[in-house]
């Protein structure tokens, strides 16, 4: 039997060949919260709208990428994670970056930049990590990526 | 019996639960349909609504609902013997928790992602946004209350923790200076801080922190002085931006609770250890009864209401198909349960012998205020099966505990200062708005005052009423998830379906809900422990409140359907 991958999980339809990783910090509390406190006022109505506005600013540069790419690049499977989710985002870098036929030490490297409050990571490859320029500018780059 | 057999039993409870109940609940109950466009899908923004893998979905779901809670319940609880805790925490899981939170997220995800304050308005009826703001304040007075006390047990009984526990701070500080202003990656930073962590962990067992000279120099206990520092960090903690201590402090978390659940399962497994606390316990006559107080003792681990602000919160805007609910929903509840299940097997097979086993249980007050203690003290046994010096081990645990109630309490503050100001514009107290050191005065002060209150039984003899308070704390967490559990039986019967998956925990939750809260009520009367009588008369209010309003909403429902 072949062996599963992300890929056969797919919907139909998005299935392809490459996957973008948007990696950028939700505007809430992770730890701890489902058992005593939920920090995070857009989702809960608790807490204030500033403790998370610097996240918010992050997740909306993010979400105009997304809906970008969304638009320009239907075929493109897309995945948006927080940064505070190890166990899938480190595993998925790997696994993209081996995928696309990258060197264990280029494998490392990406595993290093992707944890960021904001990242965007195609096929495993870090393309942007920490700031990002205008999202026109990180389009231009990922299609000439998948170009390539 | 092994310990191990423990493990196999519960873990395999759940695989059945999810592989048949959830399997009825997602076809009979919620009657989940995966044509249905979720907000994720319909609203797609990228920000807020994001059609999301479910595999990530429950990474983020899980790091959120698992906290310090689901070990200080269970390893309190044990008191009453392993068999009716793991009994409760499965049940609980399975038939509560399980349908609780995967009933939010599809309830919420079929109301455009709208979370459970404002669902619990809509469906149920305007008062109830009110109640549920009541609760929320109630809930969050005690979980400060206790949690500090918790933090001060622990620093009294482990004097070697303290400078670990408190070099997470400026890690943290760190590690937010560098991802936030720098703009730099977390992985690197975050295994730094873990290795620093781990490495101040023998430094504290060198240079044990004794606050008693402080203590004496102030006319306090060692305790009472430790609730008091505790209490005064939180003030400041809960002041500074968020991405300064609290965002990064979740990076730590999210490690740290991986690292636990694994050690913890691994030396248990490789030490074979015997369960050595008896299957129940035959507790002297005039203690507290399990029946109805396990119920309320165990809220996290076995049902937790908070659990609905996460799934109806971030989870439902999120999921790409309403399918993926019974993962994400049942899986992170069974995720929950097994960090109870861990807490179970430190405290009953982790401690020794059964003679130490029973004198580290002797009385219910000192089940409550050993609790932490009995599980650190585990955690480090199954560390000494690995090989890891125990005493290592137990200031392992203890950072570990800290670092998530220290979470909770920062958290616990803020919220709480947002929730005063409310009820200040609410009340006409318009002046108090906007006076942040004010209200987070207040917000300090009333846990404060709460967890220094003496009565009941005192926490190992030393005038605390831990015990007592964190019994409180489990009706106001299991009033929230009477809430939630409210609102999806409305919305199951408004869909023609039946209710009774989410009504029979509803009506067995308050049930042993009021009938805890009279049994206590009676007992602070007979006390004279006025404030502990007061907070538990408001509860009980809130509890028939709620009450009325599920009964009210099911027969409208009802008779409209």
């Amino acid at each position: 039997m072949a062996a599963r991958s992300w890929r056969d999980h797919l919907p139909q339809g998005s299935r392809g060949p490459h996957r973008l990783i948007l990696v950028r910090e939700q505007d809430a509390q992770h730890s701890g919260s489902g058992c005593c406190g939920r920090l995070g006022e857009a989702h809960t109505d608790l807490g204030g709208a500033a403790d998370y506005r610097h996240s918010r600013v992050l997740m909306q540069d993010i979400g105009a990428v997304y809906r970008e790419v969304r638009a320009r690049l239907p075929e493109l499977a897309v995945e948006v994670v927080d940064p505070r989710n190890t166990v899938w985002l480190y595993p998925a870098v790997w696994q993209d970056a081996r995928a696309a036929g990258r060197s264990a030490r280029e494998c490392f490297a990406s595993l290093r930049r992707a944890g960021a409050a904001l990242a965007v990571i195609l096929d495993g490859e870090v393309l942007f990590s920490g700031r990002m320029p205008q999202t026109a500018d990180v389009l231009a780059i990922i299609e000439q990526r998948l170009a390539e | 019996m092994p310990a191990f057999y423990l493990i196999v039993i519960t873990l395999g409870a759940f695989y059945l639960g999810y592989r048949f109940y959830s399997k009825y609940l997602a076809e009979r109950v919620y009657a989940l349909d995966p044509n249905f466009k979720t907000p994720a899908n319909e609203l797609a923004d990228g920000v807020d609504f994001v059609p999301t893998n479910k595999h990530i979905l429950l990474g983020h779901h899980f790091t959120a609902v698992a906290g310090a809670a689901p070990i200080v319940g269970p390893a309190i609880a044990v008191y009453w013997g392993w068999l009716p805790a793991i009994a409760w925490v499965i049940l609980g899981t399975v038939f509560g928790a399980g349908v609780h939170d995967f009933g939010a997220i599809v309830t919420s995800a079929r109301n455009r992602g709208q979370n459970i304050g404002t669902l619990s308005g809509k469906v149920i009826s305007a008062r109830a946004s009110t109640l549920f703001l009541l609760i929320i304040f109630f809930l969050l007075t005690l979980v400060n209350a206790v949690f500090g006390v918790v933090m001060a047990i622990l620093f009294e009984a482990h004097p070697g923790s303290v400078i670990p526990a408190v070099i997470v701070i400026p890690i943290a500080m760190c590690i937010g200076q560098w991802v936030y202003r720098m703009r730099g990656a977390v992985l690197i930073p975050s295994i730094i801080g873990l290795v620093l962590l781990y490495a101040a962990i023998p430094i504290g067992q060198m240079y044990p922190i004794h606050i008693d000279g402080l203590a004496d120099m102030l006319g306090l206990s060692v305790r009472t002085t430790w609730v008091i520092l505790i209490f005064a960090y939180t003030w400041v903690a809960s002041r500074l931006p968020v991405w300064l201590l609290l965002q990064p402090r979740d990076y730590i978390n999210g490690q740290q609770l991986l690292v636990a659940l694994v050690v913890i399962f691994t030396g248990v497994i490789v030490g074979w250890d015997t369960i050595t606390a008896p299957a129940v316990n035959d507790v002297a006559e005039g203690t507290k009864h399990w029946f109805p107080y396990l119920f309320i003792t165990i809220a996290c681990g076995a049902i937790s209401g908070f659990h609905s602000l996460v799934a109806s919160g971030t989870t439902s805007k999120q999921i790409a198909n309403e399918t993926d609910a019974r993962y994400i929903g049942y899986g992170g509840a069974m995720g929950e349960g097994s960090l109870a299940l861990a807490a179970i097997l430190a405290c009953t097979a982790g401690l020794g012998s059964a003679a130490d086993w029973n004198t580290a249980y002797a009385s219910f007050g000192a089940a409550s205020g050993g609790a932490l203690d009995h599980f650190v003290t585990g955690v480090g046994h199954f560390l000494s099966n690995l090989g890891i010096d125990a005493a290592l081990g137990a200031s392992f645990a203890v950072v570990v505990v800290v670092t998530f109630a220290g979470t909770t309490m920062d958290t616990g503050v803020r919220l709480q200062r947002y929730i005063l100001q409310e009820i200040a514009e609410l009340a006409g107290f318009k002046s108090l708005v906007g006076k942040t050191s004010l209200l987070t005065t207040l917000a300090v002060l009333i846990p404060l005052a709460l967890a220094l209150a003496p009565g009941g039984e005192s926490a190992g003899g030393k005038g605390f009423a831990f015990g007592q308070l964190w019994t409180l704390f489990g009706t106001t967490n299991q009033l929230t998830a009477g809430l939630a559990l409210s609102v999806i039986a409305v919305w199951v019967l408004a869909r023609n379906r039946n209710p009774l998956a989410a009504i029979v925990p509803l009506t067995f939750l308050l049930f042993m809900t009021s009938w805890a809260l009279i049994l206590n009520l009676l007992d602070f009367l007979a006390q004279g422990s006025w404030m502990l009588l007061i907070m538990d008369a408001g509860i009980f209010v809130l509890t028939a409140w709620l009450i009325v309003e599920a009964v009210t909403a099911l027969n409208r429902q009802r008779r409209t359907a």
